[in-house]
């Protein structure tokens, strides 16, 4: 027992809560992915349940894997790393569009070639910008209310990164947005600025709309949504899979829903949960996602640096931010988005773009790989301070 | 507030916004549940649960020696979606799909089949038939591992479309007997007047939904099981009514006619054992079943002088007459009243026996004698013919029977020229089944039975009704009448209008019919030939009529036309029939066997040979083992078996084979034989070990 806990000691570093979490949200994936593949096998795989399973459990590893490994290297590489992926990631996204698979109508796949492993760029570039804004506006805190040398670059990274996104993919190019204007106003970029940015997304993300792949679907999605005359029937099916699983559910793998609702194992896998485990494993999923994010949190209070804040507090909201959109989309309070829930969702290498971002978050929670660099308090007389407007 | 402090803050703030929506999500799932739950649990049963039919298996219909006639079988229509399949699969397998069906179907060429399927494609047309021939399932079974289609319904976008079809394995035989059943449950024959039986009762079960939107069974009390169908086991005999439609056919293309009928029933029990009709297709050429004359409204027609039969009974049962009497037929013409009777022979007969009126089915004869005896009572002819059962339906098995008609002699449209004309077939209205149902009591001693064409119904081995013979009339005349009305049926083939199918093997009695038909209420040129009778007159064991209506060309008399399809028919089945055939079996004998010379088998089948050897004492060994088939050489006093390879792809040695053997090997082979002779096979056309091309033909002499 000792030896084990020793060996926990040893070699999982950072935030325990975080890695019983991660731990726990994994298992329960790996579970609700195996029920609700069940149509899925029987469609593509002749029956064989085992194949889509057994892809997910070793994805699910790799990510943990992953993260692992990630939260060994110490996080301030990330700020630099981040940069450099984020001038990557722009011709990435641009080639992806045109060239990329197409897989429901629109381009967001990239197959690496030698290892024949299709992923989505805008995974890589949401990543890269979060950790960019995080390093950048650390960087520029004695100097946040200056409009040219900070608000523009920022919102022209923001701007742009968003806008390739949203041609391709409307609904992770707005939640990007969303995470990056709640990262700005954490990391204190006045609220003025924010509205314009807002404006200049809601104008980026028009432009998007109307000469996008996916322009009309997401039109009709919202414009459905607002109407409220008709149900969707996906929506409806989620609504069903919700009201017939009860307090406690209907059991693991007794789900009936996954036969009809789409995507059941992962844009409404929220729904099946609540199918086999009820409203208190429905509830319970809520709860620790709140805790990833809640300890998150803690990291910021407790780090040294702004960049480790940020960057902490960036990740984890991205995260959290889209687990909350997902759940909300299948419980009826969004219009239907095709976001995955992350660590629970089956999906290929998101799950390990998660991994990835756990790491940092574990990294930076770490608090060794911090230098002893005296915290910046405002108010230190550095020249720059007078420039700033009051 | 430094800056530290104030991230901290403000991350706060962003957390409990956070908490605040996941506490809504949480809100909104409690209110699915608690407050929406019954809609969408209502909804869900709607949706996952339905009450599904359960088809029932329909009956099958039986010939009586158990030849299926009619079954169910499950075919398929071909209908792809052409969206469905991913554009590499699709481009992939789109040339040999098309070529595929192309060769198939042989209807469209590959392009036009490739065409079709990728403007629908293009289109967005999601649901293209391919073809509207339905398929086997062993077609469809193939089918689906063609390119595309192997990738199933959800990867290459095929639809088998199941239809459940009534198949007959004989086609056309008896196919207006045996009927169909269309979808708004209307139709004729077996298949509508047995529906009841032969539908059985659907059923209704609790389905659920499953992986791939199937619908899986769930078992529960609910349940109504299906109920299946029952067999309807018909009287028809496919032998018989295979040579009543093909000798019916050929005398109707040879003269030309419009439509023909033929019955063969059994005399004893009523059972029909044929029953064709054949009709000229609308385009003129070539002649189908279309409707059930033998039996149905639209075969009800002046029956013309096979009527004359119930005159006579009619005149001998009152005693009135003496077959040998004398009579005066004249010119061959009588007037009564305003109409004139004429006898077909031009001049006439002269004075005859009633006998010989009979046998030459005069008019004029008939009509005065009927006139003389019955004119002041017509009553009481009318009271013979409701004693032979003529004046009403039968009540037959199968669904719209023509009903007879009769004037009624107290109704306004009775004259004085209705009785004449109705004693030689006139003014009456009969269906083919009607006449020979008197034919068959005067063959069956005076005794009417029902004519019928199902004797039972059962399920699996469960006989659930049983039709029996149903005897109407006792007796239609007295003994003594019988007799002589069979005398007189016997004569017509002997010595009168029905000549021409007198033969010495066995002996047929019946009589002609040639009514001249009544269109628009004029007699035309047009006739209605008929020729009703029995066989053998000596001992009756079928009745049949053969009707044909306007036939084209001279002589056309019902002895010319019609009589010939009916020995056509009695001959076959004499021929076939052992039962009443017995007298003219030879004898078997065995021939004159040397008993001390060896048995010498030529060739054959290993096992068979070597038990036959076995079985009596004859050693004899095989030594090359493995091949089936050998021939055999003699080696002192025993029979040493060599291995003949006739499974080898080239042409086989099959000299000492009897004709069954080589029959079995050759055709397996896809050759045609012929043969000669008889014995096992001396000499084949094609050399052994020459190469097989399929479908040619050999031929064998035996000996």
């Amino acid at each position: 027992m000792n030896k084990a806990k020793e060996f926990i000691d040893r070699n999982l570093k950072g935030d325990p809560i975080i890695w019983a979490i991660v731990i726990l949200l994994s298992i329960i994936s790996i579970l609700v992915v195996y029920s609700a593949t069940g149509t899925l096998a029987y469609k593509y795989k002749g029956g064989n349940t085992e194949t889509y399973i057994v892809k997910h459990a070793f994805l699910v590893f790799l990510s943990l894997g992953v993260m692992w490994a990630v939260h060994k290297i110490p996080y301030k590489t990330f700020g630099i790393i981040g940069k450099l992926l984020l001038f990557v990631s722009v011709p990435l996204l641009i080639f992806t569009y045109f060239f990329g698979s197409n897989i429901n109508d629109a381009n967001r796949w990239l197959t690496i070639p030698v290892i024949d492993q299709a992923f989505q760029p805008s995974d890589l570039a949401k990543l890269a910008l979060i950790a960019t804004l995080a390093s950048f506006l650390a960087g520029k805190q004695r100097n946040i209310r200056d409009f040219k040398n900070t608000f523009i670059p920022v919102m022209i990274a923001v701007g742009v990164i968003c806008g390739l996104i949203g041609i391709a993919n409307m609904s992770t190019a707005v939640l990007l947005l969303v995470t990056c204007l709640l990262l700005m106003f954490i990391g204190r970029v006045p609220m003025r600025y924010t509205f314009l940015i807002v404006m200049v997304g809601m104008l980026a993300l028009t432009a998007a709309v109307f000469f996008g792949q996916r322009g009309g679907t997401f039109v009709s999605r919202i414009e459905n949504f607002i109407s409220g005359e008709e149900i969707p029937y996906q929506a409806e099916q989620s609504y069903i899979a919700i009201s017939t699983g009860g307090i406690t559910g209907k059991g693991p793998g007794n789900s009936e829903q996954r036969n009809s609702l789409p995507h059941p194992y992962s844009d409404f896998i929220y729904a099946i949960i609540i199918e086999e485990y009820g409203l208190v494993g429905g509830g319970g999923v809520l709860l620790l996602y709140l805790a990833l994010l809640y300890r998150g949190m803690r990291i910021v209070a407790s780090s040294t640096k702004p960049f480790g804040g940020l960057l902490s507090a960036g990740l984890s909201f991205a995260l959290v931010l889209q687990a909350m959109v997902n759940m909300a989309v299948a419980v009826g309070l969004g219009p239907i988005t095709g976001l995955p829930l992350p660590l629970l969702s089956m999906g290929g290498t998101s799950l390990i773009f998660t991994g990835f971002s756990l790491g940092i978050i574990l990294s930076v929670s770490r608090g060794d790989h911090e230098d002893a660099e005296a915290p910046i308090v405002e108010g230190n007389n550095r020249p720059r301070r007078a420039f700033q407007p009051a | 507030m430094n800056i530290k402090q104030s991230i901290v803050l403000r991350v706060r703030v962003a957390f409990i916004v956070v908490t605040l929506f996941a506490g809504l999500i949480f809100y909104r799932v409690a209110h699915l549940q608690f407050v929406e739950g019954e809609k969408w649990q209502a909804k869900s049963e709607s949706l996952n649960f339905q009450y599904r039919q359960v088809s029932a298996t329909r009956g099958n219909i039986y010939a009586a020696d158990g030849s299926l006639l009619s079954t169910s079988l499950p075919f398929y229509r071909v209908v792809i979606d052409p969206l469905v399949a991913k554009q590499e699969v699709f481009d992939k397998g789109i040339d040999s799909l098309s070529y595929l069906l192309s060769s198939f179907y042989r209807d469209k060429s590959a392009d036009a089949y490739k065409r079709s399927i990728k403007d629908a494609r293009v289109s967005g047309k999601r649901y293209l038939i391919l073809n509207r021939k339905q398929i086997g399932y062993q077609e469809m079974q193939a089918m689906s591992n063609w390119p595309i289609f192997r990738n199933g319904r959800l990867g290459g976008g095929v639809i088998f479309e199941k239809v459940e079809k009534r198949y007959r394995p004989f086609n056309n035989l008896a196919s207006r007997t045996v009927g169909f059943l269309n979808e708004d449950k209307y139709g004729v024959g077996v298949e509508y007047s047995f529906n009841e039986y032969l539908e059985g009762k659907n059923g209704k079960a609790l389905f659920q939904r499953i992986a791939g939107g199937s619908w899986k069974p769930v078992f529960d009390a609910e349940d109504v099981k299906p109920d299946d169908g029952f067999d309807v086991y018909t009287t028809l005999d496919v032998n018989i009514q295979d040579v009543a439609e093909s000798a019916l056919l050929r005398q109707l293309m040879s003269k030309d006619a419009e439509y023909g009928s033929v019955i063969v029933m059994e005399v004893a029990t009523g059972k029909i054992k044929a029953i064709a009709n054949l009709q000229k297709n609308k385009s003129g050429y070539g002649y189908s079943e279309n409707y059930n004359f033998a039996v149905g409204d639209q075969g009800l027609t002046e029956p013309g002088s096979t009527f004359k039969l119930l005159s006579m009974l009619a005149l001998l049962e009152e005693g009135k007459i003496n077959l040998n009497e004398k009579i005066e037929t004249g010119d061959g013409t009588f007037r009564f009243f305003d109409r004139t009777m004429r006898d077909a022979k031009q001049g006439g007969y002269g004075e005859i026996t009633i006998k010989e009126a009979f046998e030459k089915s005069s008019n004029v004869a008939v009509s005065r004698l009927v006139n003389e005896h019955f004119g002041h009572q017509p009553k009481k002819f009318m009271s013979y013919i409701e004693k032979a059962g003529l004046n009403q339906p039968i009540g037959f098995q199968l669904k719209g029977e023509g009903a007879p008609y009769f004037k009624n002699p107290d109704e306004r449209n009775w004259y004085g020229t209705t009785l004449p004309w109705m004693s030689i077939g006139y003014e009456t209205k009969l269906t083919p089944l009607h006449t020979l149902m008197l034919y068959n009591a005067v063959a069956n001693g005076g005794k009417m039975v029902k004519p019928m064409i199902v004797e039972g119904i059962a399920k699996a081995n469960k006989i659930e009704k049983r039709f029996d013979t149903e005897v109407l009339r006792k007796s239609i005349a007295s003994a003594k009448t019988i007799r002589q009305l069979q005398e007189l049926l016997e004569g017509v083939v002997e010595n009168g209008t029905a000549k021409n199918v007198h033969n010495k093997d066995y002996k047929i009695a019946g009589k002609t019919g040639t009514a001249q038909k009544l269109i628009d209420g004029r007699y035309t040129q047009r006739y209605y030939t008929s020729f009703a009778g029995y066989f053998p007159a000596d001992n009756p064991k079928y009745s049949a009529i053969v009707v044909i209506d306007s036939p084209k060309g001279f002589n056309a008399y019902g002895g010319d036309i019609s009589a010939p399809v009916f020995k056509e028919i009695a001959d076959k089945i004499y021929s076939q029939d052992l039962e009443i055939n017995v007298k003219s079996q030879p004898k078997f004998q065995f021939a004159n066997l040397k008993t001390d010379e060896f048995p010498y088998i030529q060739a054959g089948k290993v096992d068979e040979l070597q038990m036959l050897c076995n079985k009596f004492g004859i050693s004899n060994h095989y030594n090359d083992g493995g091949e089936a088939w050998v021939k055999s050489t003699v080696v002192n006093k025993a029979i040493q078996w060599k291995a003949n390879k006739v499974e080898a792809p080239t042409m086989p040695d099959v000299s000492g084979l009897s004709l069954r053997d080589a029959l079995y090997v050759l055709e397996n082979k896809g050759l045609r034989v012929v043969y000669q002779g008889k014995g096992r096979v001396k000499n084949q056309s094609i050399n052994p070990g020459a190469t097989i091309s399929q479908n040619s033909v050999i031929s064998l002499v035996l000996g």
